[in-house]
């Protein structure tokens, strides 16, 4: 009775075959350590920062000239023409900081993979090199080049220009375990060089993804460049302080706002885009 | 031509896929190797153009000497021979003319290659190539929307764009139903014919090996245990070098009517 085709009761067996599926089984050891240790971190940490409800709460309703200026947010900075030079410098930023970064960020990719670098040796150093780009956040960065180069929109330039190349060149490198290695066998069998063969049999293979992930590293950066702003690194981050710094919320609030819609039309827009890249 | 002498290759794991192999190829030969998988057939092809390294013993590939070549001489090598494999390997997101440029990159300059620029005369032999395989009207189109006996076909054209003087075909029919596996059998022993080219074809079906070869070399485990023109090869040289008696998947025209 157990060589009949998969899906034809034998005559012999007429008892419901579902009687015969085995036990569930339980949760693994793995699953409940792993749960439990969740749910003890989530608690011990929440207790140790004075983490409450009631205070939530009581913080929120209490009068707060804060939360009063986001109810009346004061527009008429936008027609400033210094909040203006902000906001498209913060555009410029996020433009020139991604393509400068993406663009570095291919080799780097490439030469970070097996395919792309057969030396172990320079292989190592590579990937060494990505990841203590990738182990510093963007504010980290823009901290480091205003003290080193000063405030401005250079500081934020390279800022970006490195937080690029971290985020580009990490998710690049993760689709290129992936390729077909078909072509990569055909262009080293016609003697190809390495750099030809990563042009003509790897990039195009990548290339739909990297485009993509250009796109959102760009919608990263006009986020990103607010923030760097807020330590000196120019755009509109540095517009945003001025007003903070101030205490003159209803400006501050009309600018946070404009930037989140520009944000939002700008994301919705490289949303599309990347829907049809891939 | 291509000559073997005493050659052998062991894998990394212990696997001997060459035993002291002699074998000489002449110029413009037609030569099909066949065996059970695993014989060492695949082996003994890529050894030809040094994608397997030989463990020991010699091997010369016109007049040059495979096992001390370096880098560059490899790639030199590897532009006088043309190869054709099993899943084709284009890459299917350019277009078919691309994909023949392929075949040109070892005599283009890598700033030329990396900027996508291509010569007008490599793109004339790439068209060249295609026209020779008769797929030319596809030349812009993607290969990914081409049917398995055209992408064949675009691989054989981009093995022809090399100017090769020895094509290498993997078991090119492997992927292929029948009526297209002879198209392109007959493509590559044209190619052969008329340009002189070498041509040396792993098969495992029989009755295409006898069909199309002028010269059948059998291995099993390895080392050569057939040499001889394919009218010598009957179907009991076939069960010595397979080791057991035949059956209908060991022939492609058997296998179809199954």
């Amino acid at each position: 009775m157990t060589s009949g085709p998969v899906g034809v009761a034998s005559p012999e067996s007429r008892v419901d075959g579902a009687a015969r599926l085995p036990k569930k089984p339980g949760p693994t050891p793995f699953t409940i350590v792993t749960t439990l240790g969740a749910v003890v971190m989530t608690v011990v940490t929440a207790r140790a920062v004075g983490f409450s409800f009631e205070g939530l709460i009581e913080n929120l309703t209490r009068p707060n000239s804060v939360v009063e200026g986001l109810l009346n947010p004061d527009f008429s900075q936008i027609w400033s023409e210094r909040s203006r030079a902000a906001f498209i410098e913060t555009l410029q930023l996020a433009v020139l900081g991604t393509v400068a970064g993406a663009s570095v960020a291919l080799p780097l990719a490439l030469w970070s993979t097996r395919v792309g670098n057969p030396n172990t040796f320079l292989r190592s150093i590579v990937r060494i090199f990505n990841n203590i780009v990738r182990a510093i956040p963007d504010l980290l960065w823009a901290l480091i080049f205003v003290s080193a180069v000063g405030i401005g929109a250079l500081s934020g330039l390279l800022a970006l220009f490195f937080f690029s190349l971290a985020v580009t060149t990490k998710l690049t490198s993760d689709v290129l375990d992936g390729i077909d290695p078909g072509p990569v066998e055909a262009a080293n069998a016609s003697g190809a060089g390495l750099t030809q063969m990563l042009r003509t049999a790897v990039v195009p293979q990548i290339l739909p993804s990297y485009s993509s992930f250009v796109l959102y590293n760009f919608e990263l950066n006009l986020r990103s460049s607010a923030v760097i702003g807020l330590v000196g690194a120019g755009g509109i981050g540095e517009r945003i302080e001025f007003f903070r710094s101030r205490g003159e919320w209803e400006e501050m609030w009309g600018l946070v706002v404009m930037f989140f819609l520009v944000v939002m039309i700008i994301e919705a827009f490289s949303v599309t885009l990347r829907r049809r890249l891939v | 031509m291509i000559r073997f002498s005493n050659a052998s290759v062991t894998y990394p794991g212990g696997v001997q896929a060459m035993r002291d192999l002699d074998l000489t190829i002449e110029p413009g030969e037609f030569v099909v190797i066949v065996g059970l998988s695993g014989a060492g057939k695949s082996t003994l092809i890529r050894a030809v153009n040094g994608l397997v390294p030989l463990t020991s013993g010699q091997l010369q590939v016109n007049e040059r000497d495979v096992t001390t070549l370096n880098r560059s001489g490899m790639r030199d090598l590897r532009s006088e021979v043309g190869m054709i494999f099993q899943g084709f390997n284009l890459v299917d997101r350019t277009t078919v003319l691309k994909n023949v440029l392929m075949g040109r990159l070892h005599e283009a300059p890598t700033w030329r290659t990396l900027l996508g620029l291509y010569s007008k005369a490599d793109v004339h032999l790439a068209a060249q190539a295609l026209d020779r395989v008769e797929i030319i009207d596809k030349a812009y189109v993607r290969a990914s929307n081409l049917s398995g006996g055209q992408r064949q076909r675009v691989g054989i054209a981009r093995a022809l764009a090399q100017e090769p003087s020895i094509i290498l075909a993997d078991e090119p029919v492997a992927s292929l139903d029948p009526p297209t596996s002879h198209v392109v059998m007959r493509y590559l022993q044209q190619i052969g014919r008329e340009l002189g080219i070498t041509v040396i074809v792993n098969l495992h079906f029989l009755d295409l090996a006898t069909a199309y070869a002028d010269r059948i070399i059998g291995l099993r485990d390895g080392a050569l245990v057939f040499d001889g023109p394919g009218s010598e090869c009957d179907a009991d040289v076939f069960e010595s070098i397979y080791g057991r008696s035949l059956t209908a998947d060991d022939t492609m025209a058997k296998q179809a009517a199954l």
